[in-house]
């Protein structure tokens, strides 16, 4: 008897956990989305599809929804392009090269305040590092985080500088799992080292790159934290990420219906991508024999 | 490990002191004074430290932030290898189905549950509490997922020659499998305290009281009041900055290979 229970005891600690912090709210979302309401009233009136609407309509949506998406489509062709390039030198057994990839890879254990307020300091208008390089240069002072054309480029590079590592070391993994004789083969035939890379490399680290194109896509449409510390969601919009604008319509403007509805969508985009990342990694193609 | 010839080897150090320079400027920098970075002339003081943790309450941030990320990692560890043990080792009614659940929980994005569980807490009176804190971060599918894969890697003889023995369940789990599957534990066990050591999100909006911020919560805060008073004091400001960093940055040079095996081993299986 005691033992037919034993399972449900050992799992019922994490599903209860499961349930009450990530099943629950995913319900209650839904349901808030439909309603309207402050954080005090003590009615929240049903209201349909309002917040919904109101959302679609609004401006401010519309501009969060395009900051994101060239929020990822730059930054994330320029990580894969960069990790790639520098994961194949680096996967070398090498002193160099694993000095260098703790180098590389320390900034993505590093918390994302601490980077966004060092890179507030890089980028500071008066006795910031860049402006102080400019200057010495010669050349004038630029407002990178009041400038509109420039902040949300701000955001990509410290960004980029942050989850390179990561990227780097899940490409050197999947290098490291490339067979050797593939590139023996390859430069028996007299390849050259850019020509092995495009048509051996390049080909064989492809479940690699779908793999991590889909999870920084889905991270892209995460930021909050270097948004929040370094610009918030300024100048005029320019940065106004679409976590950032959940933060503000549900914690500082306190429309919880409209806020819940914004999650709402959120979650929609974010499970497809999820599903076509589980897709992805149950076809990972494997070349041993 | 191979060794290169020096120039290559040089050459590399100098790639990553440019990438890492932000960084190893900022710490250089919180050793100095406001007045010594705004004029240029280098002076070595420990005065930021000592502001940070006397005017500015640093130490019960780092106090609250190792609390806060300890007792999430041990108590998520502790119920995702109880989990994992279950479902690498039993079959029930219902076991596929709640594996099932804790896997697809890795696809629902966090921010989902965040006025829910904001709202959850309030209820419970738990807001601004270390309770508060800690409760949603305990749940991990992945690391549930994780050690329950590594789990079944180890051969059921030995579970069944201690049942032989007359070992209860849980002293199979402890005795037996706990300390094969140590390296994967420890691994993911340091995952998880990075990771809620680096939150950001849940504590902004569940913690207004002062006393209760993480490190996190207290930087962001001082860096935020700062400029008020005009030019922002880097050099203080870099010192809490510093402080934050610190732990993760010296677990960093002392574990490192762990780390990168439990981030790989997440991404690559």
């Amino acid at each position: 008897m005691l033992h037919k229970l034993t399972p449900y005891l050992l799992v019922a600690p994490l599903i209860i956990f499961i349930t009450v912090f990530t099943y629950i709210p995913v319900i209650t979302s839904v349901n808030l989305s439909l309603r309207h309401w402050d954080f005090l009233s003590p009615t929240m009136p049903f209201v349909g599809f309002e917040n919904y609407r109101l959302l679609l309509n609004s401006r401010d949506f519309w501009n969060s929804l395009q900051v994101t998406a060239i929020f990822a489509l730059i930054s994330v062709p320029i990580r894969l392009a960069l990790a790639l390039a520098v994961a194949s030198y680096l996967v070398r057994e090498t002193l160099p090269s694993r000095l260098l990839r703790g180098a590389l890879f320390l900034p993505s254990v590093t918390s994302t305040v601490s980077i966004a307020v060092v890179f507030s300091w890089v980028f500071a208008t008066d006795y910031g590092m860049v402006n102080a390089a400019l200057t010495s240069l010669g050349l004038g002072k630029v407002q990178w985080l009041q400038d509109p054309q420039l902040a949300l480029w701000v955001l990509i590079t410290v960004n980029t500088w942050k989850q390179l590592g990561y990227d780097i070391v899940i490409y050197i993994a999947g290098l490291q799992a490339v067979p050797q004789e593939l590139y023996d083969a390859a430069s028996v035939d007299g390849g050259r080292r850019f020509h092995v890379f495009r048509r051996v490399t390049v080909p064989l680290v492809m479940p690699t790159t779908y793999f991590l194109l889909v999870i920084s896509v889905i991270e892209a449409f995460q930021v909050f934290t270097i948004v929040n510390i370094m610009t918030h969601g300024g100048p005029a919009g320019a940065t106004d990420m679409l976590v950032n604008l959940l933060y503000r319509v549900g914690f500082t403007l306190f429309d919880i219906g409209r806020g819940s509805a914004l999650a709402v969508l959120l979650f929609i985009f974010l499970i497809v991508l999820a599903l076509i990342k589980s897709f992805v990694i149950g076809r990972r193609v494997h070349y041993e024999a | 490990m191979k060794l290169e010839n020096p120039i290559v080897t040089s050459l590399a150090l100098f790639a990553g002191l440019i990438f890492l320079s932000p960084v190893l400027y900022s710490i250089w920098m919180s050793f100095e004074t406001a007045q010594s970075y705004y004029t240029g002339q280098y002076e070595f003081t420990l005065d930021n430290y000592v502001r940070a943790v006397a005017e500015y309450n640093f130490a019960r941030y780092l106090m609250n932030s190792i609390i806060v990320s300890g007792l999430v990692t041990l108590l998520g560890i502790t119920v995702a290898t109880m989990a994992a043990f279950a479902f690498a080792r039993y079959q029930f009614r219902g076991g596929n189905l709640l594996f099932g659940a804790t896997v697809a929980t890795l696809m629902i994005p966090s921010h989902i549950s965040l006025i829910p569980n904001y709202l959850t807490l309030a209820k419970a009176g738990l807001l601004d509490t270390y309770a508060g804190l800690i409760l949603p971060a305990i749940s991990n599918g992945f690391a549930a997922f994780f050690l329950r894969q590594y789990i079944k890697g180890i051969p059921k003889a030995l579970d069944e020659a201690a049942y032989m023995d007359g070992a209860t369940p849980l002293q199979v789990l402890w005795r037996v499998i706990v300390p094969i599957a140590r390296p994967a534990i420890f691994s993911m066990g340091l995952y998880i305290f990075i990771t809620e050591w680096n939150n950001y999100i849940w504590p902004l909006v569940a913690v207004g009281r002062e006393d209760l911020y993480t490190l996190q919560i207290g930087l962001a805060r001082l860096y935020r009041i700062n400029p008020g008073e005009g030019l922002v004091d880097w050099p203080l400001v870099m010192a809490a900055c510093t402080l934050s960093m610190l732990p993760v940055l010296l677990g960093f040079l002392l574990v490192e290979r762990h780390l990168v095996r439990g981030i790989t081993l997440g991404a690559v299986k």
